[in-house]
């Protein structure tokens, strides 16, 4: 297995943003969709039905969407990191054809390898579609 | 007759299903699956069995086939509401330990409360809020999640003035 970089919540600072990741939401982007989360329901892989009810396009699910943000802190807190928690909106959809991309950043350290952070989907088009929060705990160096 | 989300809210809220155990064990082909979705090349998820923190409610399903109760589908489409097109519109989720490949997972869900607002999409949207748990083998809680979910009419239902409940 390859060596992963752990992060100390000691090397931590208030602001530092997370590495993010942009995906393109290709038709077959949107078929890997339903087969990475079961989700079968037809407003996300099925145009004709997604417009009769009253959407502009077929658009990712939940399972997506948080896939994407727990993506976003994994990468970052390493095999000793945990993640607690991940609250977030799905305020505008994020339609078959365009380019989303998820992003974090600390918000503040807390005590006991604890932190908040804020995590997001951001639309080339739309800006933020999917606002969220989370929080980690990492290991300390000592 | 006009939907009635009081007599609604009397029958459906605090309704709680009872544990349900996930058809499979955590395995490493959907966890590659979920990955390969959004090209997640972490290897604690793709070779050591490590499941993704998001994919516990997946686990602790029936999943979608055969057919069968998939996370809260279910007990959503139990619910009588004016229409039946539904849409996510925020999830929390909270985590308590870890999970591996082998384990197996328990949930249960919980209708937390019904109302009834207008939305862009339908005069008559309904809004619920749910509270799942999922537990490991043990039944101890592994992790919690809440969704609040949309429920509305389709353009042509509204037009006409269907309602089904």
């Amino acid at each position: 297995m390859n060596a992963i970089p752990q992060r100390c919540w000691e090397e931590v600072a208030d602001g530092e943003d997370l590495a993010g990741f942009s995906l393109e939401l290709t038709r077959t982007r949107m078929a890997l969709q339903v087969s990475g989360t079961q989700d079968f329901y037809p407003i996300h892989h099925d145009t004709a039905f997604a417009r009769g009810a009253g959407h502009e396009d077929i658009f990712i699910n939940t399972g997506f969407i948080r896939a994407c943000l727990c993506r976003v802190l994994t990468d970052w807190i390493g095999a000793e990191g945990f993640v607690r928690r991940l609250a977030f909106q799905m305020r505008t959809p994020n339609l078959v054809g365009e380019t989303i991309t998820a992003r974090g950043r600390v918000t503040q350290k807390g005590p006991e390898g604890r932190v908040e952070l804020e995590v997001w989907i951001e639309n080339a088009g739309k800006g933020v579609t999917a606002p969220g929060s989370a929080t980690v705990t990492l290991p300390s160096r000592r | 007759m006009a939907y009635d989300v009081k007599a609604v809210k009397r029958e459906w809220e605090g309704h709680e299903t009872e544990l349900q155990w996930g058809r499979y064990p955590v395995e490493h082909e959907p966890i590659r699956r979920h990955c390969h979705m959004i090209d997640d090349a972490n290897p604690l998820f793709i070779e050591a069995g490590r499941c993704p923190p998001v994919m516990v409610d997946f686990f602790a399903s029936r999943g979608p086939w055969p057919a069968g109760e998939f996370d809260i589908l279910g007990l959503i489409r139990r619910i009588p509401t004016p229409g039946d097109r539904l849409i996510n519109l925020n999830q929390e989720f909270e985590w308590f330990l870890p999970v591996r490949v082998g384990d197996r997972l328990g949930v249960r869900h919980k209708v937390v409360s019904i109302h009834q607002r207008a939305t862009r999409l339908d005069p008559l949207s309904v809004w619920i809020r749910t509270e799942t748990t999922i537990v490991n083998i043990r039944e101890d809680m592994v992790a919690r999640r809440s969704n609040q979910i949309l429920i509305h009419r389709t353009p042509e239902e509204i037009a006409t003035g269907v309602s089904r409940s």
